[in-house]
């Protein structure tokens, strides 16, 4: 509830006007050559990670853009991109 | 009782009478009591009784720190007496007595406390296992606070604000004043939160001096207009700050007075800063009998005379820890409280002019002493007080005990924040030493006790906040901080003693009658922390989480262990760190929903308005419930039905194909010009999301509906689904801009072509064709020939605007072909009939688009479009143990199962979807998802019913559509 997020049209808005829309995984896999088990896997397992991940999140109750943003989920804060990442 | 007059500290105007009821008894009170001033100033001394041990409990903070005045008022339990306004009428009931508060017939609880010890609840009771049962039903009668009645309906209107702002400060007193001007006057927003519906903290009902003569509640007057006065302050008073979270998120609770439009109301507050100012409390004395009524702190008693004119009692003795002690012995004895002695645990480090002040009114002081024990049955009658070691005693007859160990932060909003506090030797307190960004803390809960450095620390605080904010102040600050620098700073408080007597009842804990041998017990037992004792001993857990308990406990645990490398740690607060009423978290309750263009009409016509979803919408045109005449009408003659809540979306764009072959499981390159193609879409596990129709109604440009209850993320869904592609196409949301009136029944063409301006006729406008044309020249429709319920039928979407229109000129064209409405029972009846499914109905989160009958649908030769549910589709299309739609006939055609039943043999095998006696085919049928062994044509079904009983009713699996299997009608 405390959580802010930044839209890159609307700008830094409360948490509520946002859905999550998980953790960000790369594009849909082609369907050539995929398994059942990779594909569930994309679509259903997540790192869990303690620290920063990428997440997409939907402005929902404003300009309705999906995009990606950092947070820390140990201390569930909106975070600039790490630099390992830039 | 008389009141004291002419107080300028008094804010309770004699003149204004009001009457109220406590016990079955009338009381007289005054305007500005509150019910505990009220009672009190009736000669009430016992409020309510003690959880554990039924102990008459009374007076002790006036600030709402422990369950002692949780009364029962006007229908709702545990409501805080000391800081509830009265008014006219209020009904009052002291809580947890059987009998009376001053002869409770459960008083001998009391005396059973040696079978209670700490933990009693976790360790025993439960072994042998036998004994539970018993003992639950016996600890649920004798335990917890409070009796609500199940028919009680809570009345009053709740409200919810979100405001965003500069700076925020917790705290009216003069730091957080000081903080909210400082910030103020660089043009920035503040917002300002306190508990009492006054500004002025400490100071408002204090006299001695402030600076230059003048008295420190002049002081707060002062400060409070200049506040109140300033546009950019908005000052939020009865407001309890209840939260604080990261992102400087703040969060409180506010009471309404009599001029407000809420009863209570929840205040969200985004801040860039915030000032945390909130002062000080008082640590409880740690003695036996400590919480006897007559037992009172000092900012108790010096209120009750300043602030509600009320002399406590006939004769007092103060036992106190810090100079403020007193400071108020001194003024309520020159009010007119005899003052027996003053005993003052600190050995030395006095104020020498307060204790002049003393030896002038010839008042005893005993340095290095402290009251180790209350006397008096149920209130308090004599006192004993002994020297820190326990050497020497001396006993006062009197009906007042001012209790107070010394001072002590209010840190529920920094822990609560996860700021760092560190317990410090000089000041007994538990001090900030790292805040969470942009947060600052100001003023007494430092350890500040001159004026002069709580102002300037104030107004240092607003200033760092204002840098926050980005405003220039950095001169300012600069010079704020030499000043702060050259005032006195922080006081040596009052070292920790633990009181010279053993094995008695000293408590911790009001709320949870915790004593410190309940500690000890804990602290034998191995808990060496005191999170850990707090949630054995339950010390702390009560509604006075921030209050009583707070700071004692981890100082007594850390003293006891004797252990010098152990310093205090406070234990976690949590929200809402004050009670508040879960009303107002469930807010105004506005029950908003949405109308579609003909509500009006419709009602008019005789619909009996539902709530579906976040729609309201026509359910039946009777009060016969079954819709015999509704459904029958559209099978041999006509009705019209209100589809507008369907959802409605234009997409275009040359990438617009793509996106709807991404979502679609059908293909969508293949939509024949003037048809409409039906479709589904799926999850990624291939589980049924919506179905729809899709029209094509020009070069990358398509008109498509979806399910009602899809309409309001559909955009969502698709946008997410197409997310990393980049592809070009636009999205609009129609729902609302178009209306829909389905038209349905073997004379349908016949109502429509009185006023359409083109050729109706089948071979024209054949089954699944899509047209647009004018009604009455005027109306532009789009019209689409399907068959949902079973009959020929034409879906009208015309804009909003001309529903009312449409409306009027269909019931009058089809007169004569008897049109009559029908509603979303009768379209259930209808299409169940079909066999035609409702998402949600027929469908819930596991089932596939094989599972419902629906694999036709797919159309797997586009893996390039990487549909959504394509790949799972694969894999579901033959898995085993499925539940599969069927559809299933009553072996008594009379009797129709509930919705929702189950299906079982000696297990449960699956459930009853839609269920309804058909009058067109004089059967009772339905949909069910049964396990696939059961799917099979002619397979008896066995469907248990809570009405039916142990009887079971008995159904045989036939095929569907039970209705019109060859489809003609659709097609006439
Ligand atoms: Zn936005």
């Amino acid at each position: 509830m405390a959580l802010t997020i930044t839209c890159p049209i609307c700008g830094k808005r409360n948490g509520y006007e946002f859905r999550y829309g998980g953790v960000e995984k790369g594009p849909r896999p082609n369907e050539e050559g995929l398994t059942h088990t990779s594909w569930c896997d994309y679509v259903h397992m997540n790192e869990c990670v303690a620290g920063i991940q990428q997440e997409w999140w939907f402005h929902r109750d404003g300009c309705g853009v999906w995009f990606t943003t950092y947070r820390d989920t140990t201390t569930n804060l909106e975070v600039e991109k790490p630099e390992v990442d830039r | 009782m008389n009141r004291l007059s002419q107080l300028p500290t008094l804010r309770i105007n004699p003149a204004e009478k009001i009457s109220f009821s406590c016990n079955g008894k009338i009381y007289q009170g005054i305007g500005g009591d509150t019910i505990a001033t009220a009672l009190y100033a009736n000669g009430v001394r016992i409020f309510s009784r003690s959880m554990k041990y039924h102990r008459p409990r009374g007076l002790y903070s006036l600030d709402g720190e422990s369950s002692n005045t949780f009364m029962h008022i006007d229908g709702i339990p545990n409501v805080c007496a000391e800081k509830t306004a009265l008014k006219e009428g209020l009904a009052v009931k002291a809580q947890n007595i059987k009998g009376s508060p001053e002869n409770d017939l459960l008083s001998f609880m009391d005396k059973l406390h040696w079978a209670m010890p700490a933990g009693f609840y976790y360790r025993s009771m439960h072994k042998p296992a036998i004994i539970w049962p018993f003992a639950m039903k016996q600890v649920r009668k004798m335990a917890g606070l409070g009796k609500i009645s199940p028919s009680f309906i809570m009345h009053g209107k709740y409200d919810e604000i979100y405001p965003q702002t500069d700076v925020c400060i917790i705290g009216g007193g003069p730091a957080g004043m000081s903080a909210a001007l400082a910030a103020a006057k660089h043009g920035l927003r503040v917002i300002l939160i306190e508990a009492r519906p006054w500004l002025g903290g400490g100071y408002d009902y204090r006299a001695s001096e402030y600076d230059s003569g003048m008295p420190l509640h002049q002081r707060a007057r002062d400060l409070a207009k200049k506040t109140e006065e300033t546009p950019n302050i908005r000052v939020f008073t009865s407001a309890a700050m209840v939260g604080a979270y990261n992102n400087n998120l703040i969060t409180a609770f506010q009471v309404g007075s009599e001029n407000d439009h809420y009863n209570e109301r929840y205040i969200e507050v985004r801040a860039k800063s915030v000032v945390v100012a909130t002062g000080c409390i008082e640590r409880p004395l740690l003695f036996e009998n400590n919480e006897r009524p007559g037992v009172m702190q000092i900012g108790c008693a010096h209120r009750l005379a300043r602030t509600y004119g009320l002399l406590p009692g006939t004769k007092a003795v103060f036992s106190i820890g810090h100079d403020l002690g007193i400071e108020t012995a001194i003024d309520i004895h020159d009010l007119g409280l005899k003052i027996l002695c003053v005993a003052d645990i600190r050995e030395d480090g006095q104020n020498p002019k307060l204790v002049a002040a003393l030896k002038e009114r010839s008042i005893p002081f005993l340095r290095g002493w402290l009251a180790i024990k209350a006397h008096g049955r149920k209130i308090l009658k004599k006192v004993t007080l002994s020297t820190n070691q326990g050497t020497h005693h001396r006993e006062y007859n009197c009906d007042i005990l001012v209790a107070s160990a010394g001072m002590t932060p209010i840190t529920g909003p920094l822990i609560m924040a996860k700021a760092e506090l560190t317990y410090d030797n000089h000041t007994g307190f538990f001090l900030p030493t790292k805040l969470p960004a942009k947060m600052h803390a100001a003023g007494r809960l430092l350890g500040l006790n001159h004026p002069l450095t709580i102002d300037a620390s104030g107004r240092h605080a607003g200033l760092l906040a204002a840098a926050d904010c980005a405003a220039d102040v950095q001169g300012e600050l600069k010079q704020a901080h030499e000043i702060l620098d050259q005032l006195p700073g922080p006081e040596r408080g009052a070292r920790f003693v633990i009181p010279p007597v053993k094995n008695q009842k000293c408590f911790i804990c009001f709320d949870e009658d915790t004593t410190i041998k309940n500690i000890d017990q804990a602290l034998q037992m191995g808990f060496d922390v005191p999170e850990l004792i707090k949630r054995f001993t339950a010390a702390g857990t009560g509604p006075g989480q921030w209050g009583i308990p707070g700071h004692n406990l981890p100082l007594y645990v850390a003293q006891c262990h004797g252990d010098v490398d152990v310093s205090p740690k406070p234990t976690m607060l949590r929200s809402p760190l004050v009670p508040t009423f879960i009303a107002t978290y469930a807010g105004a309750n506005h029950d908003m929903y949405k109308r579609t263009p003909v509500h009006d009409s419709q009602k008019k016509a005789g619909g009996i308005m539902q709530r579906i979803g976040i729609w309201r919408r026509a359910r039946y045109f009777s009060e016969d419930f079954s819709c015999r005449d509704e459904i029958l009408n559209v099978r041999k003659n006509v009705g019209m039905f209100d589809a507008s809540t369907l959802g409605k979306f234009r997409i275009w764009g040359p990438d617009a194909l793509k996106a709807l072959q991404r979502v679609y499981v059908g293909d969508m390159s293949r939509i024949p010009p003037g048809k409409v193609k039906y479709s589904a879409m799926c999850n990624d596990d291939g589980c049924l999301a919506d179905d729809g129709v899709v029209v094509k109604r020009g070069e990358d440009d398509y008109y498509f509906t979806t399910s009602t209850s899809r309409a309001e993320n559909t955009v969502e869904w698709f946008r997410y689904h197409t997310r990393y592609d980049g592809w070009d196409f636009h999205m609009v949301n129609l729902t609302d801009a178009f209306g829909v009136i389905n038209l349905a029944g073997p004379n349908a063409r016949k109502v429509l072509e009185k006023t359409a301006d083109t050729d109706l006729s089948n071979e024209a406008f054949p089954f699944v064709g899509y047209r647009e044309f004018t009604l009455s020249e005027t109306i532009p429709v789009r019209a689409m020939r399907l068959g949902f319920v079973g009959e020929l039928s034409y879906e009208l979407h015309v804009p909003s605007s001309y529903m009312r229109v449409l409306w009027d000129l269909l019931n009058k064209s089809g007169e004569e072909w008897g049109i009559r409405n029908f509603g979303m029972e009768a379209q259930n009846v209808l299409r169940m009939e079909k066999g035609h499914i409702i998402i949600g109905s027929e469908s819930e989160q596991r089932t596939t688009l094989h599972d419902v009958g629906l694999g036709f649908l797919w159309y797997r030769k586009k893996p390039e479009a990487k549909t959504v549910g394509s790949f799972a589709l694969k894999d579901t299309e033959q898995q085993k143990g499925r539940l599969k739609l069927v559809g299933f006939k009553m072996d008594d055609s009379s009797r129709t199962p509930e919705d929702g039943s189950i299906i079982v043999d000696s297990e449960i095998r699956g459930f009853v979807c839609t269920a309804r006696h058909s009058f067109t085919l004089g059967e009772s049928i339905g949909l069910a998802l049964v396990e696939s062994h059961l799917a099979k044509e002619g397979t008896q079904l066995e469907i248990f019913e809570a009405s039916a009983g142990d009887k079971r009713l008995n159904a045989t699996v036939v095929p569907t559509p039970f209705y019109d299997p060859e489809g003609n009608r659709l097609r006439m």
